[in-house]
């Protein structure tokens, strides 16, 4: 049992021979916002895929809200599998590629899920999807197939069908990194409607401009390993370590500071 | 030489044949689809026994001839108290024998959805059966259905064997006439008429739907939500 | 009535026999198969005669539209009658040549169409064409890429011999159809014949894959 919002214990995550998480170990508030950033392969994915328990780590624990989520040491039964359902439900997820449903329109895509995971009836469902839809400024596509939307409307179908689950906890895995560059504003503003309404985010990113503005904290990951953490402008200004500092200098970063 | 007369007088019967072949087929698939789609799925379960059985069931069946299974299964039901009309055997072996194949059809349609879709569905919290009925499988029927109508085609055909069983579909009633006639050559083309003419109309058929499919998606919205206020345009 | 398979231990020995008659009728008539389809492709290729394509297509079309059995019947019944008194097991094998061809006539131009355009170019600007163009050059690439869906090619065949039971053909259905209406104990005689085919099918579909590491083709690109 634990009094924070969202812990995790002690992840441990190899494939093949690559160790994608060594021994990391995260407590994070309500409300707080952090983002996690490093180079490629450093694990941050792999982190954020725990919380969820969408890739089950091979050692640790991770508990929401005093909520056993998963522990590498039990097999899962029916009930813990359905709780495990329901807190999933609780925990939004935001891929980079976006992974709308195609076969079903925008209105259709953010109903579903409510019905089927939260049974909710038909009527409350559809006026909660027309709300948050008019949120993200989708309103007027509500008929459309994702077929037909841009990079940043699918992405802001993706952020609403998320949101119509009332999450407690948002999980960004680089939500603008597969979007042209003019289309990245509008996600962000989405995303800044989050932070403001106090949710509680775990997101993962290159955009720095946007993470220090907007972060709580943040996490410089590599190896596996939580290297540096903590407020973005300090960690982003004066980075201590060299691993930071060259990562750093690789995204070239004299004009982050907007 | 060509003794037209045949064509006319025995038409009928052989067309009686036809049909027999077509209600056969039919149920065949009715059966052997939703079949393959059990064994699709157990195929890929993660339970060892069910994964073994499937497979072992679908190997059995798609690496012997259709024939000897037809043979087994009418020699071997009467074994276990199922004494059956040789129709009926007919389509339960037609029907086993195809829902290998559409098994392995419907398991290439499942691994071909990306596999962010099952993530996406995971992570919103539905169940692996909830994720694989609304968002798996739909996306697999668009795919699934050129293939799986394919191997109705060569079900059709198959269909010929049941005749070795006495069945009464159209290769067998051709084997009568020609018995009655001694004319072999109008009866077997007839026969063989037939056969290819229900194979290029469906066929064709399955042509103009993809093409439609195809023109439609690319055209603008197909809108079959309920809550959609205009008037969706259905393919027929 | 119970399951007694000292019954099928016993009808081993002739139904290996007709299975031997099996394995030869296949490779017979896929053999046949693979050289009528690779003149026809060639002289599609080269033809380019649009009576020859009509003809072609009228005939994969009936191929691939009716039955392999009615095919059987119809080359085994209909030849007699224009004069052509074929025995079974010849009949039996043209009828299996003429089906297999027209699918492999298929499979063969997919394959043909993978080989790069750029390697007719070059071999005519180095003056190889005909006979030397297609035997060193264009085929051996064209059933390179074509040994997957010809080794399934060869299963369908491995099958469709069964039914040549049906026009007195010994194969191995048949010699299990003697055994069985002698010994009245079908089901054990054919559980044998089903787990022999069952063999010989699992093993040909499986050495798709050795083959293919054999004939590894190392592209210089």
């Amino acid at each position: 049992m634990t009094s924070n919002f969202l812990e995790l214990k002690g992840l441990y995550k190899t494939f093949d021979n690559i160790t994608a998480l060594n021994n990391v170990s995260l407590n994070v508030s309500k409300g707080e916002v952090i983002f996690i950033i490093g180079p490629s392969g450093c694990g941050k994915s792999t982190l954020l895929r725990a919380v969820n328990w969408l890739t089950p780590p091979d050692k640790g624990e991770v508990w929401l809200e005093g909520n056993l989520v998963g522990s590498s040491s039990s097999k899962l039964t029916i009930k813990e599998a359905k709780l495990l359902n329901n807190l999933r439900a609780k925990m939004g997820m935001v891929f980079q590629q976006f992974n709308v449903w195609p076969h079903l329109n925008v209105l259709e895509n953010v109903v579903r899920p409510q019905l089927v995971v939260a049974k909710r009836n038909k009527a409350n469902a559809e006026s909660k999807a027309l709300k948050i839809l008019d949120e993200v400024s989708l309103h007027n596509k509500i008929d459309e197939w994702p077929d037909h939307l841009s990079g940043g409307q699918k992405q802001r179908l993706a952020i609403a069908r998320a949101l119509a689950m009332d999450p407690i906890l948002m999980l960004l895995d680089e939500p603008t990194s597969a979007l042209d560059p003019e289309l990245v504003g509008e996600v962000l503003i989405v995303l800044k409607r989050l932070v403001n309404n106090g949710m509680t985010m775990l997101i993962v990113t290159h955009e720095l401009g946007f993470a220090s503005e907007f972060g709580d904290r943040l996490l410089f990951m590599d190896g596996g390993e939580i290297i540096e953490e903590g407020s973005p402008k300090k960690i982003l200004t004066m980075p201590k370590t060299k691993r930071l500092k060259m990562f750093l200098k690789k995204l070239d970063l004299t004009s982050f500071k907007h | 030489m060509l003794e037209y007369q045949i064509f006319f007088d025995y038409a009928p019967i052989l067309l009686i044949g036809f049909w027999l072949t077509i209600k056969i087929v039919v149920c065949a698939i009715a059966l052997g689809i939703p079949l393959g789609l059990f064994l699709a799925l157990g195929r890929r379960s993660n339970f060892v026994i069910i994964s073994f059985l499937s497979t072992s069931f679908i190997e059995l069946f798609r690496n012997t001839p259709f024939i000897i299974q037809v043979f087994l299964f009418y020699y071997v039901l009467p074994f276990y108290g199922l004494r059956l009309s040789a129709e009926y055997i007919g389509v339960l072996a037609l029907a086993a024998f195809g829902s290998a194949y559409f098994a392995e059809i419907i398991r290439a349609g499942i691994d071909a959805v990306p596999k962010g879709q099952l993530e996406s569905a995971r992570a919103i919290g539905m169940t692996d059966w909830q994720a694989m009925r609304n968002v798996i499988l739909p996306q697999t029927l668009s795919i699934v259905i050129p293939p799986l109508t394919n191997q109705t085609l060569t079900l059709i055909k198959e269909s010929a064997i049941l005749s070795t069983i006495t069945v009464h579909e159209l290769t067998m009633t051709g084997l009568m006439v020609q018995g009655e006639t001694f004319r072999p050559f109008e009866v077997f083309i007839m026969v063989a008429l037939l056969y290819w003419a229900l194979n290029e109309t469906i066929a064709t058929i399955m042509r103009k739907f993809e093409q439609n499919t195809k023109k439609n998606r690319k055209a603008g919205s197909i809108g079959n939500s309920s809550t959609t206020l205009k008037k969706s345009t259905s393919i027929k | 009535m119970k399951f007694d398979i000292s019954y099928t231990f016993d009808a081993i020995p002739r139904l290996l026999e007709g299975a031997f008659i099996t394995l030869q009728v296949a490779i017979l008539g896929f053999t046949l198969s693979v050289l009528l389809a690779t003149t026809i492709t060639v002289a599609r290729t080269s033809l380019n005669s649009k009576i020859f394509n009509s003809i072609l297509a009228f005939y994969i079309s009936f191929i691939r539209g009716t039955p392999i059995l009615v095919q059987i019947f119809l080359v085994y019944y209909v030849l007699p009658v224009f004069g052509l008194n074929l025995g079974p097991f010849t009949a039996g094998i043209l009828a299996i040549t003429l089906n297999s061809a027209a699918f492999v006539t298929e499979i063969l131009r997919g394959g043909l169409a993978s080989v790069p355009i750029g390697q007719f170019e070059a071999a005519k600007s180095l003056g190889i064409s005909g006979y030397a163009l297609w035997r060193k050059i264009i085929l051996p690439q064209t059933f390179i890429t074509s040994i997957p869906p010809l080794v399934n090619e060869f299963t369908m065949v491995l099958k469709a011999t069964a039914l040549l039971s049906m026009i007195t053909v010994v194969e191995l259905m048949r010699v299990s159809q003697q055994i069985y209406s002698a010994n009245y104990h079908p089901v054990e005689v054919l559980s044998g014949t089903f787990v022999i085919y069952f063999l010989m099918c699992f093993v040909v579909s499986r050495s798709s894959v050795f083959l293919e590491s054999r004939f590894i083709v190392k592209r210089a690109r």
